[in-house]
């Protein structure tokens, strides 16, 4: 009995995320993350419309994410996720925790390349860390299988009661457009899917269960024994719920999938989108009379071995394309697969395995051929990688700059002595006029957006900061402007680490440079180390950040905060001010944009009692290279420092780039980002806007924002009311603090 | 299931290609969705559209490419096109510092946004040979309060020969319409002054231009010269990339006699465009602002909306050719740069940038 379809024209991402909306999960618990984003995206838009009901939850990092979702699906409803890349190896700990529970739930791979370098676009190294880990994988290679296989996986994982990941190649799957068949109707969807029967639940008080038990051998060994049962039964359930599927739809999926594959001396076998760009070249082979097909597989767990063999019997040669390698096992993990899998079935094949397409390297009809000529010819070799080139061998790197050295870079522009009297910290010096003179650490031509604040606030941190430095960025904007290869602004020395992970890299740094100080190998002598993170950073990052204060690490943190998730397109971010519309925070008739408070990051920090702690605007900036002075002071002597510098984006605050230093003045003003320091516990205002009689209210600022200037309309009044309370409870505080040592 | 239209002209795999070049926050993502959804869902039509990726900045270059087949056909190639039947380029200033016109010969039809007449944009694009056609985006969607990609809709469809007006008035309406109920008439209006006003002439391949190939952009840095772990120890290297294309009509000019030296631009520019060296300023020693490297000017004008004195001020482009007090980047070191044009020009769009929405996370 078919059900009725209709047409769309959306991505992959798009149409999982449709998938999702009509089974209607409980809970969606994520962590934005560049190509799989989307698909909260959507749902946050499709829910601002009032199309579904699920809770959409924005983790602090993808770890977090996959524990929402764990602690949802224990308690016996549906639950959803998506990530890709780095993301999905931050969750990785979590994913047998998933499985070896049993608790099924559905999380979407856009598959990308795992950092470092670090590189956004699509490849297969993400999704084979995944293979170990108890969860069913489907992989989809169109955007019409992505949506079909959401379907499914859902109602594979309640009969298997394992967890499955739907893996699809981020961006050519993930974001290319197709022309696709949905279910017209959710109901529909539903009654496919049937009712959801869990057989145990955290929230069935009558009928108390224990979950999570701690074991011993032997009951280990049968507790995974029945993990292996499960996948196995999966191989059967899989190929049932994919023949219902193809009855509902017409659209007929097995395991496996083959063209031109029964005849052909050489064999191509490829995974996801580069199947059907090698159908073409297997086409034009076949007309030029030389024999070949194709094979690929819809799913890697439970892998269909026994399938792929009977699809590769006949063929002389088979060319396996891995888009990833496992570096030093002679191919990606499905040539190793696929070998073992011929091995089993005693085949005597040729088997050649080819690594192609890393980082998002486009895959065209070409290379499909020259895979297939590697199969054709006698001599190729067993393994290699396409598309590589050794570089122009009379390429001579000359200098464009001299390094700014210690000597270049201490000139006393600013000089911070402790004052014994009151045992304050006290800078001379510091005029801006003056700090001209300080030589840029970073070169221009950066890739930032017109009048981006970034640049500016480093810029205005270095100005204060007197000789040798070395920089750390976490992941985003500021590093991905920086450093785009073959180039980078920076001329000192500069570290890059994923933004979970800054404060304890630079830590480990500062370390080795006191240690090798110490043991004689470097000179004597000053370096300020100094990381520089995006708010995001400091949301995914904060345990890191938290623990380096802890420990006391001799360097300055530099948060620049601009309220979101810019460089993957403004999701929000715990700093982003509430009702502030973003690509995950979606104003419409059933939600204002973001639900919740922005962060209060100075005082978490605040409260490691580290030496030094301040807000710093580019409105103010002689008190900026003042407090970056006294920073440098505290972080070289006495431990971590953390300044936090509002930040305008003028792309996605939606403003003019002009205007920005007005804005940031604006935020000021109205008290949302009041000018401070603490010094050893002891607060102090730098500026106080109510004193001068220029503290504006703090719709005044959100106006001037195209992200907030919703909040004008007498709908949001109420909303708007609870920001104003906010922002003077927090600044009332403030005032207290400043007038008490002791608080 | 409507008829299909039939493609009048298909390459040898059976594919009608498209391909749009522009930059980011111009709308040529949004152009390239909407021609993927007007053949999928309007002319019956299997259809693909997708975008070059990168990270989400404004001003980057944006390719975004179409792919239609007949509606029996499957939809293999994930690739990007290489050869377009159809080439929409939404700035003429990109002609030159980019390979724009790869993969065009004389069976191309090219639209250009321009205000050149065909033969002017001919030279301009150096184009070797193909079916150009100019529509003077800009000046349309001004005057129709609309924006440049609904106006190349138009005349993209126009130039195709065979896309008919109805069905992409209908598009708009459905898609556009149904978001910015508003400025639905206005659209309206850009894509049928799209459609009506553009030009086009035959450019036959007489030698005068090269073809451009398609070719996969690739660095000098190779497996063999590469220093391992993609570390880079050329500093400063982003040095030479020109960013002058970033810039939206607008420069700030200098007038030194006002300049009190306050280095107040210095402290606002993103860019690091100003170069103050060692001088006098009243007769005393003082750090003294000689000029602008607008190489790398962003054209954003912070500096002129802080400068106190109004020493800055904002200029049309178009009307300073010649930019006094272009002082090259005081502390370099090399002699001579290859300047590598990044973020080509966007001129002044319409003026409803700051109010185009996102998309799927990305730009329209």
């Amino acid at each position: 009995m078919r059900v009725e379809q209709s047409v769309l024209f959306e991505s992959g991402n798009e149409l999982a995320a449709y998938a999702a909306k009509q089974i209607n999960y409980h809970v969606m618990g994520y962590y934005p993350i560049t190509p799989s984003t989307q698909i909260a995206e959507h749902l946050d838009l499709l829910k601002s419309e009032g199309a579904h009901d699920i809770s959409l939850l924005a983790a602090e990092g993808e770890h977090s994410a996959a524990g929402i979702c764990y602690g949802a699906s224990t308690g016996g409803g549906r639950v959803f996720n998506a990530t890709s890349a780095n993301g999905l190896l931050y969750a990785l700990e979590q994913l047998p925790v998933q499985s070896g529970t049993r608790f099924p739930m559905v999380l979407n791979v856009a598959c990308r390349t795992v950092s470092g370098p670090l590189d956004i676009k699509g490849d297969h190294s993400d999704i084979m860390y995944a293979l170990n880990t108890g969860w069913i994988i489907l992989f989809a290679n169109s955007p019409q299988a992505v949506y079909d296989f959401n379907l499914c996986a859902l109602k594979i994982a309640e009969a298997v009661k394992l967890p499955v990941i739907v893996a699809f190649d981020g961006f050519f799957t993930s974001h290319q457009k197709r022309r696709c068949e949905v279910f017209q109707k959710d109901s529909d969807v539903q009654s496919f899917l049937g009712e959801y029967h869990p057989d145990y639940t955290a929230l069935d008080p009558e009928h108390p269960v224990s979950i999570g038990s701690y074991m011993n051998e032997p009951d280990l060994m049968n507790n995974k024994f029945q993990l292996h049962k499960a996948m196995e039964e999966a191989r059967d359930v899989i190929g049932q719920v994919f023949d219902e599927f193809g009855e509902l739809t017409g659209r007929e999926y097995g395991g496996t999938d083959a063209y031109k594959a029964e005849d052909a001396d050489v064999l191509l076998v490829l995974l996801g989108s580069s199947f059907h760009t090698a159908k073409e070249a297997v086409d034009d082979y076949r007309k030029e009379g030389k024999s070949c097909g194709v094979v690929t597989t819809h799913v890697l767990r439970p892998f269909p071995a026994k399938e792929l063999a009977v699809l590769c019997r006949n063929a002389k040669t088979i060319v396996v394309g891995d888009r990833q390698d496992s570096y030093g096992a002679g191919g990606g993990n499905l040539t190793l697969e696929l070998k073992a899998a011929l091995q089993s079935a005693g085949s005597k094949a040729r088997v050649i395995s080819r690594i192609y397409g890393l980082g998002g390297r486009d895959f065209y009809m070409e290379d499909a051929k020259e895979l297939l000529d590697a199969g054709f010819s006698q001599d190729a070799p067993a393994f290699g990688y396409l598309n590589i080139y050794p570089g122009d061998e009379n390429l001579e790197v000359k200098p464009y700059f001299h390094p700014v050295t210690e000597k270049d870079a201490s000139l006393g522009l600013t000089k911070c002595e402790r004052n014994e009297e009151s045992g304050k910290m006290v800078v001379k010096g510091g005029l801006v006029s003056e700090s001209t003179r300080m030589p840029k650490r970073l070169a221009p031509g950066h890739g930032a957006c017109p009048g981006c604040g970034i640049p500016v606030n480093v810029n205005l941190l270095l100005r204060g900061i007197e000789g040798n430095v070395v920089l750390l960025f976490q992941t985003g904007c500021g590093m991905v402007v920086t450093t785009a290869y073959p180039k980078t602004s920076f001329k000192v020395p500069y570290v890059h680490n994923l933004f979970q992970n800054g404060a304890a890299t630079l830590s480990g740094l500062v370390e080795m440079f006191h240690q090798r100080q110490k043991r004689g190998e470097m000179p004597k002598g000053k370096i300020t180390f100094i990381m520089i993170s995006g708010d995001g950073g400091m949301d995914i990052g904060m345990g890191s950040a938290i623990g380096t204060a802890l420990r006391g690490s001799n360097l300055i943190l530099m948060e620049y905060d601009n309220g979101g998730y810019m460089n993957t397109g403004y999701q929000l971010s715990y700093s982003t001010p509430k009702g502030a519309k973003s690509s995950t925070s979606h104003v419409g008739k059933y939600q204002y944009g973001k639900q919740f408070f922005h962060k209060d990051t100075p005082q978490i920090m605040a409260a490691t009692n580290i030496p030094y702690v301040a807000t710093v605007a580019e409105s103010n900036p002689a008190d900026f290279i003042k407090k970056a002075a006294k920073a440098q002071k505290y972080a070289d002597e006495y431990g971590m420092v953390y300044l936090k510098a509002l930040s305008a984006c003028p792309l996605n605050w939606s403003d003019r780039p002009n205007l920005e230093r007005k804005v940031i003045g604006a935020a000021v003003d109205c008290c949302y980002f009041p000018l401070y320091e603490i010094e050893n516990g002891v607060t102090a205002l730098s500026y106080d806007p109510e004193a001068k009689g220029k503290k504006i209210p703090v719709i005044d600022w959100l106006s001037m924002m195209g992200r907030t200037k919703h909040l004008k309309k007498d709908v949001y009044a109420q909303v708007v009311e609870s920001i104003q309370e906010e922002v003077d409870r927090r600044w009332a505080r403030l005032k207290a603090r400043a007038d008490s040592e002791l608080l | 299931m409507m008829e299909a239209i039939k493609l009048p002209v298909t390459n040898d795999a059976g594919y009608y290609e498209m391909r749009l070049e522009s930059i980011g926050g111009l709308g040529a993502n949004l152009c390239g969705k909407l021609l993927g959804e007007l053949g999928a869902i309007y002319l019956g039509l299997n259809s693909a559209s997708f975008s070059s990726y990168g990270s989400e900045k404004r001003g980057s270059p944006v390719k975004a490419y179409i792919r239609w087949c007949a509606p029996d056909k499957d939809l293999r190639i994930n690739s990007p096109v290489e050869t377009p039947h159809l080439l929409g380029l939404f700035h003429e200033a990109m002609a030159g510092k980019h390979p724009v016109t790869a993969g065009v010969d004389e069976r191309t039809k090219v639209v250009l946004n321009t205000g050149l007449s065909v033969d002017e944009a001919r030279e301009q694009l150096k184009l070797a040979a193909g079916e150009l056609f100019c529509i003077d985006g800009q000046t349309i969607a001004m005057e129709s309060k609309t924006r440049i990609n609904m106006v190349m809709l138009g005349a993209l469809a126009k130039a195709s020969g065979f896309i008919p007006l109805e069905p992409v008035l209908k598009l708009v309406e459905d898609t556009v319409g149904k978001k910015y109920p508003d400025l639905l008439s206005a659209n309206l209006e850009g894509v049928k002054r799209g459609y009506s006003e553009v030009t086009s002439k035959q450019f036959e391949p007489d030698g005068k231009f090269d073809e451009v190939p398609y070719q996969e952009t690739r660095t000098r840095w190779g497996y063999e010269n590469a220093p391992i772990g993609g570390v880079n120890p050329h500093i400063g290297s982003t040095v030479s990339n020109d960013l002058s294309a970033s810039r939206e009509g607008y420069i700030p000019l200098f007038l030194p006699e006002k300049c009190i030296n306050c280095g107040l631009c210095d402290t606002t520019c993103p860019d690091m465009v100003f170069q103050f060296k060692e001088g006098e300023y009243k007769g005393r020693k003082a750090m003294v602002n000689t000029g602008l490297d607008y190489h790398h000017c962003k054209g954003c004008l912070r500096c002129v909306a802080v400068c106190p004195t109004n020493a800055l001020v904002a200029g049309k482009e178009r009307e300073h050719p010649e930019k006094k007090y272009f002082v090259r980047n005081k502390d370099l070191i090399a002699e001579h740069i290859d300047f590598e044009a990044a973020g080509p020009n966007s001129w002044i769009t319409s003026e409803a940038y700051l109010d185009e929405k996102r998309v799927d996370g990305g730009l329209v």
